[in-house]
Protein backbone atom coordinates (compact mmCIF):
# COMPACT_ATOMS: atom_id res chain seq x y z
CA UNK A 1 0.00 0.00 0.00
CA UNK A 2 3.17 2.02 0.03
CA UNK A 3 3.44 2.04 -3.47
CA UNK A 4 -0.31 3.34 -3.95
CA UNK A 5 0.18 6.20 -1.53
CA UNK A 6 3.75 7.04 -2.73
CA UNK A 7 1.62 7.61 -6.09
CA UNK A 8 -1.01 9.43 -4.96
CA UNK A 9 1.62 11.54 -3.40
CA UNK A 10 3.70 11.77 -7.28
CA UNK A 11 1.18 14.57 -7.98
CA UNK A 12 0.20 12.71 -11.06
CA UNK A 13 -3.75 12.95 -10.50
CA UNK A 14 -3.43 16.56 -10.21
CA UNK A 15 -1.69 16.53 -13.46
CA UNK A 16 -3.86 14.33 -14.84
CA UNK A 17 -7.16 16.19 -13.34
CA UNK A 18 -5.40 19.42 -15.03
CA UNK A 19 -4.78 17.85 -18.31
CA UNK A 20 -1.18 18.15 -17.96
CA UNK A 21 -0.49 14.61 -18.71
CA UNK A 22 0.80 12.54 -22.09
CA UNK A 23 -1.58 9.97 -23.31
CA UNK A 24 0.83 7.30 -21.94
CA UNK A 25 -0.03 8.61 -18.30
CA UNK A 26 -3.02 9.18 -18.63
CA UNK A 27 -3.54 5.77 -19.98
CA UNK A 28 -1.61 4.73 -16.77
CA UNK A 29 -4.23 6.88 -14.64
CA UNK A 30 -7.44 5.38 -15.80
CA UNK A 31 -5.43 1.97 -15.28
CA UNK A 32 -4.42 2.30 -11.70
CA UNK A 33 -7.73 4.15 -10.99
CA UNK A 34 -9.67 1.06 -11.74
CA UNK A 35 -7.31 -1.04 -10.04
CA UNK A 36 -6.93 0.07 -6.67
CA UNK A 37 -10.01 1.82 -5.14
CA UNK A 38 -8.11 4.51 -2.86
CA UNK A 39 -6.83 5.70 -6.13
CA UNK A 40 -10.14 5.98 -7.70
CA UNK A 41 -11.67 7.85 -4.24
CA UNK A 42 -8.79 10.28 -4.41
CA UNK A 43 -9.14 10.76 -7.92
CA UNK A 44 -12.59 11.55 -7.83
CA UNK A 45 -11.79 13.91 -4.55
CA UNK A 46 -9.46 16.28 -6.79
CA UNK A 47 -12.33 15.86 -9.62
CA UNK A 48 -15.09 17.18 -7.65
CA UNK A 49 -12.88 20.23 -5.58
CA UNK A 50 -11.47 21.35 -8.72
CA UNK A 51 -14.85 21.51 -10.65
CA UNK A 52 -15.59 23.58 -7.82
CA UNK A 53 -13.60 25.72 -8.17
CA UNK A 54 -14.24 25.96 -11.64
CA UNK A 55 -17.24 26.76 -10.76
CA UNK A 56 -16.65 29.36 -8.26
CA UNK A 57 -14.99 31.19 -11.23
CA UNK A 58 -17.08 30.29 -13.13
CA UNK A 59 -18.45 33.42 -16.12
CA UNK A 60 -21.72 33.69 -17.92
CA UNK A 61 -21.73 33.92 -21.68
CA UNK A 62 -24.05 35.53 -23.47
CA UNK A 63 -27.67 35.13 -22.87
CA UNK A 64 -28.15 34.37 -26.90
CA UNK A 65 -25.14 32.15 -26.85
CA UNK A 66 -27.33 29.42 -25.06
CA UNK A 67 -29.98 29.78 -28.21
CA UNK A 68 -27.15 29.20 -30.46
CA UNK A 69 -25.29 26.40 -28.98
CA UNK A 70 -28.87 24.80 -28.24
CA UNK A 71 -29.63 24.89 -32.24
CA UNK A 72 -26.50 24.07 -33.16
CA UNK A 73 -26.44 20.76 -31.47
CA UNK A 74 -30.14 19.98 -32.10
CA UNK A 75 -29.98 20.42 -35.93
CA UNK A 76 -27.83 17.50 -35.57
CA UNK A 77 -30.39 15.28 -34.17
CA UNK A 78 -32.98 16.04 -37.30
CA UNK A 79 -36.08 16.80 -35.66
CA UNK A 80 -36.70 20.23 -33.96
CA UNK A 81 -40.28 20.10 -33.67
CA UNK A 82 -40.08 18.30 -30.65
CA UNK A 83 -37.74 20.71 -29.07
CA UNK A 84 -39.69 22.39 -26.63
CA UNK A 85 -38.22 25.35 -24.01
CA UNK A 86 -36.65 24.74 -21.52
CA UNK A 87 -39.58 24.70 -18.32
CA UNK A 88 -39.49 28.39 -16.67
CA UNK A 89 -41.11 30.28 -13.24
CA UNK A 90 -43.49 32.56 -14.74
CA UNK A 91 -43.06 35.91 -12.83
CA UNK A 92 -43.41 38.98 -14.62
CA UNK A 93 -39.45 39.40 -15.23
CA UNK A 94 -38.97 35.92 -16.71
CA UNK A 95 -42.42 37.02 -19.58
CA UNK A 96 -39.81 39.45 -21.07
CA UNK A 97 -37.02 37.01 -21.02
CA UNK A 98 -38.87 34.19 -22.44
CA UNK A 99 -40.01 36.76 -25.49
CA UNK A 100 -36.20 37.74 -25.88
CA UNK A 101 -35.30 34.11 -25.30
CA UNK A 102 -37.64 33.27 -28.24
CA UNK A 103 -36.78 36.23 -30.71
CA UNK A 104 -33.14 35.03 -30.21
CA UNK A 105 -33.89 31.33 -31.42
CA UNK A 106 -33.90 32.57 -34.68
CA UNK A 107 -30.47 33.61 -36.07
CA UNK A 108 -30.32 35.28 -39.20
CA UNK A 109 -27.65 34.34 -41.59
CA UNK A 110 -24.91 36.14 -41.74
CA UNK A 111 -25.16 38.07 -45.44
CA UNK A 112 -22.29 36.77 -47.55
CA UNK A 113 -20.65 40.58 -47.81
CA UNK A 114 -17.33 39.12 -49.04
CA UNK A 115 -18.77 37.86 -51.85
CA UNK A 116 -21.00 40.65 -52.40
CA UNK A 117 -18.15 42.57 -52.55
CA UNK A 118 -15.83 40.72 -54.58
CA UNK A 119 -18.68 40.33 -57.33
CA UNK A 120 -19.42 44.15 -57.25
CA UNK A 121 -15.32 44.71 -57.41
CA UNK A 122 -15.61 42.55 -60.36
CA UNK A 123 -18.39 44.33 -62.16
CA UNK A 124 -16.84 47.57 -61.56
CA UNK A 125 -13.25 46.42 -62.97
CA UNK A 126 -15.23 45.51 -66.28
CA UNK A 127 -16.58 48.18 -66.48
CA UNK A 128 -13.32 50.19 -65.97
CA UNK A 129 -11.44 48.08 -68.43
CA UNK A 130 -14.39 48.56 -71.03
CA UNK A 131 -14.60 52.86 -70.61
CA UNK A 132 -10.31 52.84 -70.77
CA UNK A 133 -10.73 50.50 -73.98
CA UNK A 134 -13.00 52.83 -75.49
CA UNK A 135 -10.89 55.75 -74.44
CA UNK A 136 -7.70 54.67 -75.45
CA UNK A 137 -9.31 53.95 -79.36
CA UNK A 138 -11.17 57.45 -79.62
CA UNK A 139 -7.24 58.83 -78.28
CA UNK A 140 -5.69 56.60 -80.35
CA UNK A 141 -8.05 57.72 -83.78
CA UNK A 142 -7.72 61.51 -82.66
CA UNK A 143 -4.31 60.84 -82.74
CA UNK A 144 -3.91 59.61 -86.15
CA UNK A 145 -5.58 62.18 -86.92
CA UNK A 146 -3.21 64.63 -85.66
CA UNK A 147 -0.36 62.99 -87.13
CA UNK A 148 -2.31 62.52 -90.46
CA UNK A 149 -2.45 66.39 -90.13
CA UNK A 150 0.68 67.05 -89.59
CA UNK A 151 2.33 65.40 -92.13
CA UNK A 152 0.17 67.36 -94.75
CA UNK A 153 1.09 70.45 -93.13
CA UNK A 154 4.93 69.38 -93.10
CA UNK A 155 4.15 68.45 -96.96
CA UNK A 156 2.46 72.07 -97.26
CA UNK A 157 5.02 73.90 -95.40
CA UNK A 158 7.76 71.77 -97.97
CA UNK A 159 6.25 72.85 -100.72
CA UNK A 160 6.04 76.86 -99.75
CA UNK A 161 9.53 76.47 -98.41
CA UNK A 162 10.88 75.06 -102.21
CA UNK A 163 8.38 77.73 -103.85
CA UNK A 164 10.28 80.38 -101.71
CA UNK A 165 13.58 79.23 -102.81
CA UNK A 166 12.37 79.34 -106.08
CA UNK A 167 11.25 83.28 -106.05
CA UNK A 168 14.47 83.84 -104.45
CA UNK A 169 16.28 82.54 -107.07
CA UNK A 170 13.84 84.07 -109.55
CA UNK A 171 14.31 87.40 -107.24
CA UNK A 172 18.11 87.25 -107.62
CA UNK A 173 17.65 87.18 -111.23
CA UNK A 174 16.24 90.30 -111.24
CA UNK A 175 18.33 91.86 -108.58
CA UNK A 176 21.34 90.86 -110.52
CA UNK A 177 22.52 94.18 -112.61
CA UNK A 178 24.60 91.92 -114.87
CA UNK A 179 21.40 90.24 -116.70
CA UNK A 180 19.72 92.25 -119.27
CA UNK A 181 16.07 91.06 -120.07
CA UNK A 182 15.28 90.81 -123.83
CA UNK A 183 12.17 90.54 -125.57
CA UNK A 184 11.55 88.26 -127.78
CA UNK A 185 9.14 88.88 -130.57
CA UNK A 186 6.72 87.13 -132.51
CA UNK A 187 7.55 86.66 -135.90
CA UNK A 188 5.10 86.60 -139.13
CA UNK A 189 4.44 83.13 -138.15
CA UNK A 190 3.06 83.66 -134.59
CA UNK A 191 2.81 88.05 -133.99
CA UNK A 192 1.64 87.22 -130.78
CA UNK A 193 3.82 85.33 -128.50
CA UNK A 194 6.19 86.60 -126.56
CA UNK A 195 9.25 84.83 -124.58
CA UNK A 196 11.31 87.03 -122.29
CA UNK A 197 15.09 85.93 -121.66
CA UNK A 198 17.37 87.56 -118.82
CA UNK A 199 20.87 86.92 -119.97
CA UNK A 200 23.86 87.50 -118.00
CA UNK A 201 26.99 87.88 -120.57
CA UNK A 202 29.60 88.18 -116.95
CA UNK A 203 27.78 84.69 -115.74
CA UNK A 204 27.20 83.11 -118.71
CA UNK A 205 23.64 82.50 -117.68
CA UNK A 206 20.37 82.27 -119.97
CA UNK A 207 17.57 82.25 -118.16
CA UNK A 208 14.05 82.05 -119.59
CA UNK A 209 10.84 83.63 -117.63
CA UNK A 210 8.54 80.66 -117.99
CA UNK A 211 5.79 82.12 -116.29
CA UNK A 212 4.71 85.35 -119.01
CA UNK A 213 5.59 83.32 -121.68
CA UNK A 214 2.94 83.78 -124.13
CA UNK A 215 3.47 80.39 -126.66
CA UNK A 216 1.12 77.93 -128.61
CA UNK A 217 1.24 74.96 -126.38
CA UNK A 218 3.27 72.04 -127.98
CA UNK A 219 2.49 68.92 -128.71
CA UNK A 220 3.94 66.08 -127.77
CA UNK A 221 6.06 65.15 -130.87
CA UNK A 222 7.62 68.81 -130.62
CA UNK A 223 9.43 71.12 -128.61
CA UNK A 224 10.69 74.48 -128.28
CA UNK A 225 14.42 75.05 -128.75
CA UNK A 226 16.20 78.36 -127.68
CA UNK A 227 19.05 78.87 -129.45
CA UNK A 228 21.98 81.80 -129.39
CA UNK A 229 22.89 83.84 -132.37
CA UNK A 230 26.85 84.22 -132.26
CA UNK A 231 28.58 85.53 -135.48
CA UNK A 232 25.58 85.09 -137.26
CA UNK A 233 25.82 81.14 -136.42
CA UNK A 234 23.04 79.28 -134.26
CA UNK A 235 24.01 77.99 -131.15
CA UNK A 236 21.95 75.43 -129.25
CA UNK A 237 21.00 76.72 -125.58
CA UNK A 238 18.90 73.57 -124.97
CA UNK A 239 14.95 73.13 -125.50
CA UNK A 240 11.60 73.91 -123.35
CA UNK A 241 8.39 73.10 -123.53
CA UNK A 242 5.62 75.71 -123.75
CA UNK A 243 3.16 73.86 -121.12
CA UNK A 244 4.22 75.92 -118.05
CA UNK A 245 5.98 73.91 -115.70
CA UNK A 246 4.04 74.42 -112.59
CA UNK A 247 6.94 74.24 -110.21
CA UNK A 248 9.54 76.86 -111.77
CA UNK A 249 8.46 80.24 -113.19
CA UNK A 250 12.39 80.48 -114.76
CA UNK A 251 13.96 77.94 -116.75
CA UNK A 252 18.12 78.49 -116.73
CA UNK A 253 19.17 77.26 -120.45
CA UNK A 254 22.87 76.40 -121.06
CA UNK A 255 25.44 78.76 -120.56
CA UNK A 256 26.70 81.10 -123.05
CA UNK A 257 28.98 84.00 -122.74
CA UNK A 258 28.38 86.09 -126.03
CA UNK A 259 25.40 86.30 -128.37
CA UNK A 260 23.78 88.99 -130.80
CA UNK A 261 20.16 87.52 -130.63
CA UNK A 262 18.36 84.87 -129.36
CA UNK A 263 15.63 82.90 -130.97
CA UNK A 264 12.77 79.72 -130.71
CA UNK A 265 12.30 77.60 -133.33
CA UNK A 266 9.58 74.44 -132.60
CA UNK A 267 11.84 70.98 -133.52
CA UNK A 268 11.10 68.00 -132.61
CA UNK A 269 11.22 66.52 -128.97
CA UNK A 270 14.45 66.54 -127.73
CA UNK A 271 15.79 69.31 -130.26
CA UNK A 272 17.71 69.62 -133.10
CA UNK A 273 21.52 70.57 -134.10
CA UNK A 274 20.79 73.31 -136.79
CA UNK A 275 17.40 75.30 -136.30
CA UNK A 276 14.39 74.43 -138.52
CA UNK A 277 14.33 78.49 -139.94
CA UNK A 278 10.59 78.14 -140.85
CA UNK A 279 9.76 77.03 -137.39
CA UNK A 280 11.12 80.09 -135.72
CA UNK A 281 8.61 81.53 -133.33
CA UNK A 282 10.09 84.25 -131.74
CA UNK A 283 13.26 86.23 -132.18
CA UNK A 284 14.76 88.87 -130.34
CA UNK A 285 18.15 91.48 -130.83
CA UNK A 286 20.37 91.24 -127.49
CA UNK B 1 -27.50 33.69 -8.97
CA UNK B 2 -29.44 33.70 -12.41
CA UNK B 3 -33.12 34.69 -12.35
CA UNK B 4 -33.93 32.20 -15.14
CA UNK B 5 -34.81 28.30 -14.32
CA UNK B 6 -31.95 25.91 -15.21
CA UNK B 7 -32.31 22.15 -15.95
CA UNK B 8 -30.44 20.41 -13.54
CA UNK B 9 -30.07 16.33 -13.59
CA UNK B 10 -27.75 14.00 -11.65
CA UNK B 11 -24.66 13.14 -13.41
CA UNK B 12 -25.24 10.17 -13.91
CA UNK B 13 -28.72 11.00 -15.27
CA UNK B 14 -27.50 13.35 -17.30
CA UNK B 15 -24.79 10.60 -19.02
CA UNK B 16 -27.54 8.64 -19.47
CA UNK B 17 -29.39 11.33 -20.90
CA UNK B 18 -26.61 12.17 -23.26
CA UNK B 19 -25.78 8.49 -24.22
CA UNK B 20 -29.71 8.07 -25.40
CA UNK B 21 -29.32 11.21 -27.19
CA UNK B 22 -32.54 13.14 -25.82
CA UNK B 23 -33.08 16.92 -26.11
CA UNK B 24 -33.69 17.37 -22.51
CA UNK B 25 -30.13 16.22 -21.85
CA UNK B 26 -28.61 18.91 -24.42
CA UNK B 27 -30.19 21.81 -22.17
CA UNK B 28 -29.66 20.38 -19.08
CA UNK B 29 -25.65 19.77 -20.39
CA UNK B 30 -25.77 23.53 -21.16
CA UNK B 31 -27.25 25.07 -18.14
CA UNK B 32 -25.59 22.83 -15.68
CA UNK B 33 -22.01 23.49 -17.44
CA UNK B 34 -21.62 26.39 -20.06
CA UNK B 35 -20.63 28.66 -16.96
CA UNK B 36 -18.24 27.29 -14.91
CA UNK B 37 -16.69 26.13 -19.39
CA UNK B 38 -17.01 30.01 -20.60
CA UNK B 39 -14.73 30.58 -17.39
CA UNK B 40 -12.09 28.25 -18.59
CA UNK B 41 -12.28 29.40 -22.10
CA UNK B 42 -12.84 33.04 -21.11
CA UNK B 43 -9.55 33.09 -19.49
CA UNK B 44 -7.81 31.83 -22.64
CA UNK B 45 -9.18 33.53 -25.00
CA UNK B 46 -10.10 36.95 -23.62
CA UNK B 47 -12.31 38.30 -27.09
CA UNK B 48 -15.45 37.73 -26.14
CA UNK B 49 -16.97 36.68 -29.45
CA UNK B 50 -14.01 33.95 -30.17
CA UNK B 51 -14.68 32.92 -26.80
CA UNK B 52 -17.74 32.38 -27.32
CA UNK B 53 -17.42 30.48 -31.07
CA UNK B 54 -15.03 28.28 -28.75
CA UNK B 55 -17.41 27.35 -26.12
CA UNK B 56 -19.86 26.94 -29.20
CA UNK B 57 -17.15 24.55 -30.44
CA UNK B 58 -16.96 22.47 -27.30
CA UNK B 59 -20.26 21.51 -26.53
CA UNK B 60 -20.19 20.41 -30.26
CA UNK B 61 -17.21 18.59 -29.96
CA UNK B 62 -18.91 17.06 -26.42
CA UNK B 63 -21.97 16.31 -28.27
CA UNK B 64 -19.93 14.48 -31.32
CA UNK B 65 -17.56 12.19 -29.57
CA UNK B 66 -19.21 11.62 -26.30
CA UNK B 67 -19.80 8.02 -27.40
CA UNK B 68 -15.88 8.36 -26.26
CA UNK B 69 -16.50 8.96 -22.61
CA UNK B 70 -17.01 6.78 -19.88
CA UNK B 71 -17.34 6.99 -16.02
CA UNK B 72 -14.00 5.34 -15.82
CA UNK B 73 -12.28 7.63 -17.12
CA UNK B 74 -14.02 10.05 -14.13
CA UNK B 75 -16.19 12.92 -14.08
CA UNK B 76 -17.73 14.47 -17.14
CA UNK B 77 -17.18 17.58 -16.32
CA UNK B 78 -13.15 16.84 -16.15
CA UNK B 79 -13.38 15.24 -19.16
CA UNK B 80 -15.26 18.29 -20.52
CA UNK B 81 -13.18 20.90 -19.41
CA UNK B 82 -10.24 19.72 -20.79
CA UNK B 83 -12.31 19.69 -24.22
CA UNK B 84 -12.39 23.43 -23.66
CA UNK B 85 -9.13 23.87 -22.74
CA UNK B 86 -7.77 22.16 -25.31
CA UNK B 87 -9.76 23.98 -28.38
CA UNK B 88 -9.01 27.26 -26.45
CA UNK B 89 -5.30 26.83 -26.95
CA UNK B 90 -5.56 25.48 -30.26
CA UNK B 91 -7.76 28.55 -30.71
CA UNK B 92 -5.10 31.21 -29.43
CA UNK B 93 -2.65 29.28 -31.21
CA UNK B 94 -4.18 29.33 -34.88
CA UNK B 95 -3.13 30.52 -37.57
CA UNK B 96 -6.71 32.33 -38.04
CA UNK B 97 -6.60 33.77 -35.00
CA UNK B 98 -3.08 35.59 -35.01
CA UNK B 99 -4.05 36.97 -38.61
CA UNK B 100 -7.32 38.33 -37.16
CA UNK B 101 -5.54 39.98 -34.32
CA UNK B 102 -2.81 41.32 -36.60
CA UNK B 103 -6.45 43.27 -38.74
CA UNK B 104 -6.82 44.62 -35.09
CA UNK B 105 -6.67 48.29 -34.27
CA UNK B 106 -3.33 48.90 -32.66
CA UNK B 107 -4.65 50.31 -29.35
CA UNK B 108 -6.34 47.34 -29.13
CA UNK B 109 -2.96 45.37 -29.86
CA UNK B 110 -1.46 46.44 -26.70
CA UNK B 111 -3.82 45.03 -24.31
CA UNK B 112 -4.70 41.84 -26.39
CA UNK B 113 -0.93 41.20 -26.74
CA UNK B 114 -0.70 41.92 -23.10
CA UNK B 115 -3.47 39.69 -22.19
CA UNK B 116 -3.51 36.50 -24.93
CA UNK B 117 0.47 36.65 -25.62
CA UNK B 118 2.21 37.36 -22.74
CA UNK B 119 3.29 34.41 -20.50
CA UNK B 120 3.89 37.19 -18.10
CA UNK B 121 1.46 35.97 -15.16
CA UNK B 122 -1.04 38.51 -13.89
CA UNK B 123 -3.56 37.48 -11.43
CA UNK B 124 -5.85 40.86 -12.30
CA UNK B 125 -6.30 40.10 -15.82
CA UNK B 126 -7.36 36.79 -15.14
CA UNK B 127 -9.68 37.99 -12.59
CA UNK B 128 -9.85 34.71 -10.78
CA UNK B 129 -12.10 35.39 -7.64
CA UNK B 130 -10.26 35.31 -4.57
CA UNK B 131 -12.85 33.49 -2.67
CA UNK B 132 -10.94 30.77 -1.63
CA UNK B 133 -9.04 32.42 1.00
CA UNK B 134 -7.42 29.09 2.89
CA UNK B 135 -5.54 29.10 -0.85
CA UNK B 136 -1.84 30.40 -0.27
CA UNK B 137 -1.25 32.72 -3.09
CA UNK B 138 1.75 30.74 -4.27
CA UNK B 139 -0.50 27.75 -4.88
CA UNK B 140 -2.86 29.35 -6.07
CA UNK B 141 -0.88 30.91 -9.19
CA UNK B 142 0.40 27.88 -10.35
CA UNK B 143 -3.40 25.74 -10.54
CA UNK B 144 -4.61 29.47 -11.67
CA UNK B 145 -1.74 29.45 -14.65
CA UNK B 146 -2.56 25.57 -15.43
CA UNK B 147 -6.23 24.88 -14.90
CA UNK B 148 -7.50 28.91 -16.18
CA UNK B 149 -4.58 29.61 -18.76
CA UNK B 150 -3.61 26.45 -20.59
CA UNK B 151 0.21 26.33 -19.28
CA UNK B 152 1.47 22.44 -18.52
CA UNK B 153 3.37 22.53 -15.19
CA UNK B 154 6.33 22.52 -16.89
CA UNK B 155 5.73 26.01 -18.42
CA UNK B 156 4.39 27.51 -15.10
CA UNK B 157 7.75 26.17 -13.62
CA UNK B 158 9.52 27.86 -16.35
CA UNK B 159 7.45 30.92 -16.20
CA UNK B 160 7.28 31.39 -12.23
CA UNK B 161 10.68 30.27 -11.57
CA UNK B 162 10.38 27.67 -9.61
CA UNK B 163 11.81 23.88 -9.74
CA UNK B 164 9.71 21.12 -11.18
CA UNK B 165 9.21 19.16 -7.88
CA UNK B 166 7.98 22.13 -6.14
CA UNK B 167 5.48 23.11 -8.79
CA UNK B 168 3.79 19.85 -8.74
CA UNK B 169 4.42 19.61 -4.98
CA UNK B 170 2.77 23.12 -4.47
CA UNK B 171 -0.08 21.91 -6.97
CA UNK B 172 -0.65 19.13 -4.92
CA UNK B 173 -1.29 21.12 -1.24
CA UNK B 174 -3.16 23.71 -3.16
CA UNK B 175 -5.30 21.24 -4.33
CA UNK B 176 -5.74 19.28 -0.85
CA UNK B 177 -6.76 23.18 0.18
CA UNK B 178 -9.28 23.55 -2.47
CA UNK B 179 -10.72 20.10 -1.31
CA UNK B 180 -10.61 21.01 2.76
CA UNK B 181 -12.58 23.84 2.10
CA UNK B 182 -15.40 22.35 -0.03
CA UNK B 183 -15.69 20.16 2.02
Amino acid sequence: MEEIKAYIESGILELYVLGDVTPNEKRQVEEMASKYPEIKTELDGIERSMELYAKENEVEPSKNLRSRVLGSLLTNLGDDRNFTAAPRHTDVEDDTDIADEEDDNIIPLPARKENDFYKYAFAASLALLIASTIALVSVYSKLQDSNNQLVALQLDKQHFANRVNLMDKELSVFRDTSYKLIHLKGTAKTPSSVVTVAFSPGQKKVVIDMANMKMPENDKEHQYQLWALVGGKPVDLGVFDAKRDTITDIKEMKSIASADAFAVTLEPRGGSVNPTMDQMMVLGKY
Amino acid sequence: MSKKHKISLSEEELVLALRNHEKIAVEALYDMYSSSLYGVISRIVIDTAIAEDVLQETFVKIWHSFSSYTTEKGRLFTWMVNIARNLAIDKIRSKDFKNQNKNQEIENNVTSIDSQRSTVYKPELMGVKELVQSLKPDQKSIIDLVYFKGFTHVEAAEELGIPLGTIKTRLRMGIQELRKYFN
